[in-house]
C-alpha cells in the first residue's frame, strides 16, 4: 500500500517521465532483477552502472517490454510511463515502442538506403502525410543525430556501408525520427572506437533537451561525462541512485565505492 | 582368381601393419625417438601394400576382357573372317563367348569351338598371371616398407599424403563422371544433328518422332523441333512455381517467425516427410485424385478439360517442391541476425512488419537461390510428368490442356525397340543435352546469387 501512494504523489510532479516500484524480472529459474524502484526524470541523462550480469541491460529492456520477445522472460512489479502502467492489458507493446525508443549495444542498420533506414519508423506509424514531410523527417533526424553533413549526398546508399561510428548515428537517428520521448541505449558506444564514442557522447548530451535519455553503460569515465543521474546495480539490485556528481564523488554505499574505485566488477 | 587376390591382399596389408608397427616399437623400446608413432609405421606398410595392389588389379580386370577377345580373333584360322564386316565380326566374337560360357545353339563350325577352348584357357592364365602380379607386387611392397623402418622415417607424413592422393581421386572421381556423362551426350547429340539439322530441331516448331521402319510403310516424316516439347516443360514448370513459390514461402514465414514452438515441432517434421516421398507416389497421386478432381470442377464449370492437363502435372510437383521451397526460405530467414529483428521491433513495428520490411528483403537473396534451384529441379522431374503429363506435343500454353515435356519424351523415345542409328533413338540424347545445359545455367545463376547472399553478413 505504502508504494502504490508512492506512486501516485510521484506522477504529480511533471518531471518524473518513468517510475518503477518493486521490479522483478525472471529469466526461466534465474532471478535478474530484485525489488527495483527507480524514477527517471525528463530532459534528463541517466546512466546505469554496474558490472556485468548485474541486471542493467535487463531492466533497460523492461522498459519498451522488449523482454516480451524473450518467452522465458517474467516481469513483476509496476512501471509506468506517464503515469500509466506500461505492463497494463490495455497497452500495445507495439505503440509503446514507439513511445521509447531503443538503440542497441551493436550498430544493427536494416540492410536498406539511409533513407529507408531513417524512414522505417516514420513510415511504419503514419508519421508523414506526403514526401516532402517525409524528406523534412528524416532531415531533421539526420541533423538531429549530427549525420546529415557526412551522409546528405548519399542518401541512396546502403546504410550498411557506412563506418561503425556513422552506422551507430544512423540508428540513433532511425530512433530519434520515430519522435520518442524517452530514448533507451544500451552500451551504445561499446563497439566504436575513441573518437566515435566522443560524438556519440557529444549527441547525448544535445538529445537530452528534446527526450529522457537512459544509458547503459560500462564506462564509469562516460556515466560521469554524459549524465546527470546515475543508478548503480549490483546482482540484480539497485544499489544506489541519485546525482552523478554525488555517486561519483560520495557514495553512500560501501558497494558502490569499491566499484567506482574499482575493487568490484 | 579375383576373390583369391582381394583375400590375399588383405592379409598382406593386416600382416605389413603388424609387422612394420612391431618392428617401430622395437626401435623405440631400444632407446630411440621415434619420429612418427608405431602406428604410423604399420599404416604405411598397409598402404603402400594395397594401394598400388589394387590398382594393379582394377586396371587387370578392366583390360583382360578386350585384351583376350583381341588374341582369340587373331588367332582363328586364316580366310574364316573374310569378307566379313565390323557387324559380322561382332556376331561371330559373340557366337564364340556364348560357346565359351556353355550356350550352344545348333553345330557351330569346328573353328568356333577351337576359339572358344582357346578363350576359355586364356582366361584360366589370365586368372593366374593376375595372382602371380598382385603377389609380386605385395612382396615388394612388404620387403620396401621393411626396410624404410627407422627412428627417423617420417612415416606419419608419409601416411597424410597417402591419404591426401586418396582424397584427390575420390572428388577427382566426380569430376570425371561429370565430364564423361557430358561427353556421351554430345557425340550422340552430334550423331543425331548429322541426320537433322540443329537449326532444325531449335527452332522447329512440331515434334513427330515417328519414323518409318520400312521404306513401303505409310507413316510421318517424322519431325524434331523441340519448340513444343520446351514449351510444355516450361508451362508445367511455370504452374509448379506458381504454386509452390507463394505456399513455400508463407510457410517458412509462418514458421519461422509466428509458430508456437509446439506447432513447428510437429510441421517441421511433417515438410521434411512431404521431401521424402518417392516421386513415382506424387505421380499416382497426380493420375488418381488430382486430374480427375480437376477434370470434375473443369466439367462443372462447362470448361473443356484435357485427361492429362498440365495443371494437375504441375500442381502435384508444386507440393513436391513446396518443403524444398519452404526449407531454403527458413534458412535464409533463420540467418538473418536477430539485431535487425529487435532494432526493427524497437522502432515500435509489429512482427508482420518486421517480416515484410526487414527480414524477407534481408533474406530475398537466399530465397531467390533456392526458387531457382527449385526450377531446375522441376525442369528435370521425370516421374510425376511421365504419370500425369500427355505423350503429344502441342504448341500451347493452355495449362488445361495435355502437354508432353522433354524428360518424358526421352523417356518414351528411349522404350521399346530402339536402334541406336535411327534419328528417333539419338534424338532423346540432344533432348538430355539441352536439359542438361538449361538446367546447368539456372543452377550457375542460383549458385551465384546464394554465394551473394553468403557474403553480406560474415
Amino acid at each position: 500500500m505504502y508504494d502504490m501512494n508512492r506512486v501516485e504523489t510521484d506522477v504529480t510532479q511533471d518531471d518524473i517521465k518513468i517510475a518503477a516500484r518493486d521490479v522483478q524480472v525472471w529469466y526461466g529459474e534465474k532471478h535478474a532483477i530484485k525489488d527495483v524502484n527507480v524514477d527517471i526524470l525528463d530532459k534528463t541523462v541517466t546512466a546505469f552502472i554496474g558490472p556485468s550480469g548485474c541486471g542493467k541491460s535487463t531492466f533497460l529492456r523492461c522498459i519498451n517490454r522488449m523482454n516480451d520477445t524473450i518467452p522465458s522472460a517474467k516481469i513483476e512489479g509496476r512501471i509506468t510511463l506517464d503515469g500509466d502502467d506500461i505492463y497494463d492489458r490495455r497497452i500495445d507493446p507495439v505503440q509503446l515502442r514507439a513511445r521509447v525508443g531503443m538503440v542497441f549495444q551493436k550498430p544493427n542498420p536494416f540492410p536498406k538506403s539511409i533513407f529507408d533506414n531513417v524512414a522505417y519508423g516514420p513510415r511504419i506509424h503514419g508519421l508523414a502525410r506526403n514526401r516532402a514531410e517525409l524528406d523534412e523527417i528524416v532531415e531533421k533526424a539526420l541533423r538531429g543525430a549530427a549525420l546529415w553533413n557526412e551522409v546528405k549526398d548519399r542518401l541512396a546508399e546502403p546504410g550498411t556501408g557506412l563506418s561503425g561510428g556513422q552506422q551507430q548515428r544512423l540508428c540513433i537517428a532511425r530512433a530519434v525520427a520515430t519522435a520518442p520521448e524517452v530514448l533507451l541505449m544500451d552500451e551504445p558506444c561499446s563497439a566504436l572506437d575513441p573518437i566515435a564514442t566522443g560524438q556519440v557522447e557529444e549527441l547525448i548530451d544535445q538529445l537530452r533537451s528534446e527526450f529522457s535519455v537512459v544509458i547503459v553503460t560500462h564506462s564509469m569515465q562516460q556515466a560521469a561525462r554524459v549524465s546527470q543521474k546515475t543508478a548503480f546495480f549490483h546482482l540484480g539490485n539497485l544499489v544506489e541512485y541519485g546525482d552523478t556528481d554525488d555517486i561519483f564523488t560520495k557514495p553512500q554505499d560501501s558497494r558502490t565505492e569499491a566499484y567506482i574505485s574499482g575493487r568490484i566488477g | 582368381m579375383t576373390g583369391i587376390a582381394f583375400a590375399m591382399l588383405l592379409t598382406a596389408a593386416l600382416a605389413g601393419y603388424m609387422l612394420n608397427r612391431r618392428a617401430a616399437l622395437a626401435l623405440r623400446d631400444g632407446g630411440q625417438r621415434l619420429h612418427s608413432l608405431g602406428m604410423f609405421h604399420g599404416l604405411y606398410a598397409a598402404l603402400a601394400v594395397l594401394v598400388p595392389a589394387v590398382i594393379v588389379t582394377l586396371l587387370w580386370v578392366a583390360l583382360q576382357t578386350p585384351v583376350i577377345n583381341a588374341l582369340v580373333m587373331a588367332g582363328l584360322p586364316a580366310g574364316s573372317l573374310d569378307g566379313a564386316d565390323a557387324g559380322a565380326r561382332q556376331l561371330v566374337q559373340a557366337e564364340i563367348q556364348s560357346i565359351a560360357g556353355g550356350r550352344v545353339f545348333g553345330t557351330p563350325e569346328a573353328w568356333k569351338l577351337e576359339a572358344a577352348e582357346r578363350l576359355n584357357a586364356l582366361h584360366a592364365t589370365s586368372g593366374w598371371l593376375l595372382l602371380l602380379a598382385v603377389a609380386a607386387v605385395i612382396a615388394g611392397a612388404l620387403l620396401v616398407t621393411r626396410r624404410s623402418v627407422a627412428a627417423q622415417f617420417r612415416a606419419r607424413q608419409a601416411v597424410e599424403r597417402i591419404i591426401m592422393g586418396l582424397l584427390i581421386a575420390c572428388s577427382v572421381v566426380a569430376i570425371f563422371v561429370t565430364v564423361g556423362i557430358v561427353l556421351s551426350l554430345v557425340f550422340e547429340s552430334i550423331r543425331f544433328f548429322q541426320m537433322v539439322p540443329i537449326t532444325e530441331f531449335l527452332f522447329g516448331t512440331s515434334w513427330e518422332p515417328q519414323i518409318p521402319i520400312r521404306a513401303d510403310q505409310i507413316a510421318a516424316e517424322g519431325a524434331f523441333g523441340w519448340i513444343p516439347v520446351l514449351l510444355g516443360t516450361l508451362v508445367i514448370t511455370f504452374v509448379a512455381i506458381f504454386i509452390a513459390v507463394p505456399v513455400g514461402l508463407m510457410s517458412a514465414i509462418y514458421l519461422n517467425e509466428f509458430a508456437s514452438p509446439r506447432f513447428r515441432a510437429i510441421a517441421k517434421p511433417v515438410l521434411e516427410i512431404l521431401a521424402g516421398i518417392p516421386t513415382v507416389v506424387y505421380g499416382f497421386f497426380a493420375i488418381l485424385t488430382v486430374a480427375p478432381a480437376i477434370r470434375a470442377w473443369g466439367a462443372a464449370l462447362g470448361i473443356p478439360v484435357a485427361p492429362n492437363t498440365a495443371l494437375a502435372a504441375g500442381g502435384v510437383m508444386a507440393i513436391m517442391l513446396i518443403p524444398f521451397i519452404s526449407s531454403f526460405a527458413d534458412d535464409a530467414l533463420s540467418a538473418v541476425p536477430r539485431s535487425l529483428r529487435d532494432g526493427s521491433m524497437a522502432l515500435g513495428a509489429t512482427r508482420s512488419e518486421t517480416v515484410l520490411k526487414v527480414l524477407f528483403p534481408a533474406a530475398i537473396p537466399g530465397i531467390v537461390g533456392g526458387v531457382l534451384l527449385a526450377i531446375s529441379r522441376a525442369i528435370g522431374e521425370t516421374m510425376i510428368v511421365v504419370m500425369a503429363a500427355g505423350l503429344i506435343a502441342k504448341m500451347t500454353i493452355n495449362p488445361l490442356d495435355s502437354v508432353t515435356t522433354v524428360t518424358v519424351q526421352i523417356v518414351t523415345l528411349l522404350i521399346g525397340d530402339t536402334a541406336f542409328d535411327s534419328p528417333k533413338t539419338l534424338a532423346a540424347f540432344a533432348l538430355g543435352l539441352m536439359l542438361f545445359i538449361v538446367t546447368l545455367m539456372i543452377n550457375i545463376v542460383a549458385l551465384r546469387v546464394v554465394r551473394k547472399y553468403r557474403e553480406l553478413y560474415d
